[in-house]
């Protein structure tokens, strides 16, 4: 019942963000889908068949999908959306002083924490991966489109899914830290960062997916630890 | 015996090389009302949030309700409500929103029917959001949310800050609607003498971080004393009386501001020393305060005043 409270809270005050996202995520989208069924796909660089890294790949993979401008506006969209909601829940109590409002309740303090997280994750679910999962069920329709887009795109875009979330933890532990910027307090954000670059320059699915879980657990418990003695 | 429901020892926090809480040994008991004053920048606030382990102390510690500031339970949290210094609440729910927020941390407690009647004594339409009330407005949702769970301990940081005369009345009326229910426990901060005249029973000063005093408000009123005395010449060149505070001049009228001394001793003094004649002022809260706190260098901002 608590918890539900918190989560409630938190995913109003995400609210605003996640109408947002989604309506950018599908305008851009959907705007493409219909520039592709209209008049074809894009043809991209030989380059991209010669690709290494997943961000090339993705041309590679893309070059005859209809799905093929929509993943670097996912990456991109992903990406802000997460430092948007890391912000928005951990930075801006700081600046409205709601800190101690919050913290002083019959909870722990992690249930706070797990409670953000909760619904970050829930508005990453809907306004990107319901978005996400739409546009790939349309393109897969051979009637709208000649070539379909494969299995692991649409994989993929859940890679550039949870490296926004990755972003809102790395966010989340920058906001809540108290030390200087240029000691450990952008610790959060530049690991972030080297997570995100490792994943987008991994061609093995697996091990970017591996990158992620284990960037993300090395966040989720500085910001465990900091979150239960942060003053406030 | 009296139970102590909120006890510190030897507190001390240090921001960076500043030194806010200096050592605070403070034992509240249970069922009073208790204000704890200070000038601003004291440490009243910082002690508040170490009390209520929002802050870690440097040293010392500090107990709440028996337990550990610094590993406050959520069950022991359950029975200390708080309001916050400017009463900073989410802007962006309605009253009834927060309701029904504050509600769900307080399954077994929350009493509905106080909260309803405490906004419609306020006045306050529920469906307002919190962002369109004023001040005074946010003071009082505030003040509703904390008593409607009936804590045992009620700890307001300046509660009545910013506010008009009219709605601080009307918020120490609610605070004395939980001190009605038996056992309560009241500590609220504040810089408005008259406030914690008004409704508290046991003061407490912090000055620079530092306890100046712990006890019942009668007694401080007792203690604090403003005695003029006349001279027919010049005035005696040492005061050397038990309890002096501060000692002013002027041609032949000394003014001693005194702790604790009992009227025959100062005019025992008075009558030692030469006085042709003595008076005590009578003085409030705020004027005792003031003398207590003062430094013992202090002088008047302004020249003129001492004409």
């Amino acid at each position: 019942m608590r918890f539900l409270a918190l989560l409630r809270k938190e995913l109003r005050e995400s609210l605003p963000w996640m109408l947002l996202t989604a309506i950018v995520f599908l305008a851009i989208g959907g705007f493409s889908l219909r520039e592709a069924h209209l008049y074809g796909m894009y043809d991209w660089s030989e380059r991209y068949f010669s690709s290494r890294y997943i961000s090339e790949t993705y041309g590679l993979l893309y070059r005859h999908s209809p799905l093929q401008v929509i993943g670097p506006v996912l990456l991109l969209t992903s990406l802000g959306l997460g430092l948007v909601l890391g912000v928005r829940h951990f930075w801006i109590p700081y600046f409205t002083r709601t800190w101690p409002f919050l913290i002083h309740r019959s909870v722990d303090r992690t249930t706070i924490f797990w409670a953000k997280l909760a619904a970050a994750i829930i508005t990453f679910l809907i306004s990107l991966g319901a978005v996400w999962a739409a546009f790939y069920s349309y393109s897969c329709h051979p009637e709208r489109f000649t070539m379909l887009p494969i299995k692991r795109v649409f994989i993929e875009g859940w890679l550039f899914i949870a490296l926004g979330l990755v972003v809102y933890l790395g966010t989340a532990l920058t906001g809540l830290s108290t030390a200087r910027w240029y000691t450990t307090r952008i610790f959060g954000l530049a690991f972030a960062t080297v997570i995100i670059c490792a994943t987008i320059f991994e061609w093995r699915l697996g091990w970017a997916f591996a990158a992620i879980i284990i960037g993300a657990a090395i966040l989720l418990s500085q910001i465990n630890d900091t979150i239960s003695n942060r003053e406030f | 015996m009296t139970e102590t429901v909120l006890e510190t020892e030897g507190l001390t926090k240090y921001y960076g090389s500043t030194l806010a809480v200096d050592h605070l040994d403070l034992k509240i008991p249970q069922g009073c009302i208790c204000g704890f004053v200070g000038r601003n920048g004291a440490g009243k606030t910082t002690a508040i949030k170490l009390m209520l382990g929002l802050l870690r102390p440097t040293a010392g510690s500090s107990r709440l309700l028996g337990c550990d500031s610094a590993a406050l339970t959520p069950a022991i949290r359950q029975r200390i409500g708080y309001v916050t210094e400017g009463h900073r609440l989410f802007r962006w729910m309605s009253i009834a929103e927060l309701e029904k927020f504050q509600r769900s941390f307080f399954p077994k407690q929350w009493d509905d029917k106080f909260f309803a009647d405490m906004i419609e004594y306020f006045n306050l339409p529920k469906k307002r959001k919190i962002k369109n009330l004023s001040n005074g407005e946010r003071a009082q949702v505030s003040l509703a949310l904390a008593l409607a769970p009936n804590p045992e301990l009620l700890i307001m940081d300046d509660p009545t800050l910013g506010l008009d005369a009219a709605i601080r009345r009307q918020f120490l009326e609610g605070m004395i609607e939980l001190i009605m229910r038996q056992g309560r426990t009241v500590l609220f901060s504040s810089h408005i003498l008259g406030d914690v005249e008004r409704v508290s029973d046991r003061i407490v000063v912090i000055d620079k971080g530092v306890l100046r005093a712990n006890c019942s408000l009668e007694e401080f009123r007792a203690a604090v004393k403003k005695v003029i005395l006349s001279f027919a010449d010049s005035t005696p060149a040492e005061v050397d009386i038990e309890g002096l505070l501060h000692c002013r001049r002027s041609e032949n009228e000394l003014e001693l501001i005194l702790i604790g001394p009992a009227d025959e001793q100062i005019g025992k003094w008075a009558d030692k020393n030469g006085a042709e004649k003595y008076h005590i002022v009578k003085m409030n809260l705020e004027d005792q305060f003031i003398e207590y706190t003062a430094p013992a260098n202090h002088r008047r901002l302004f020249r003129w005043e001492e004409t």
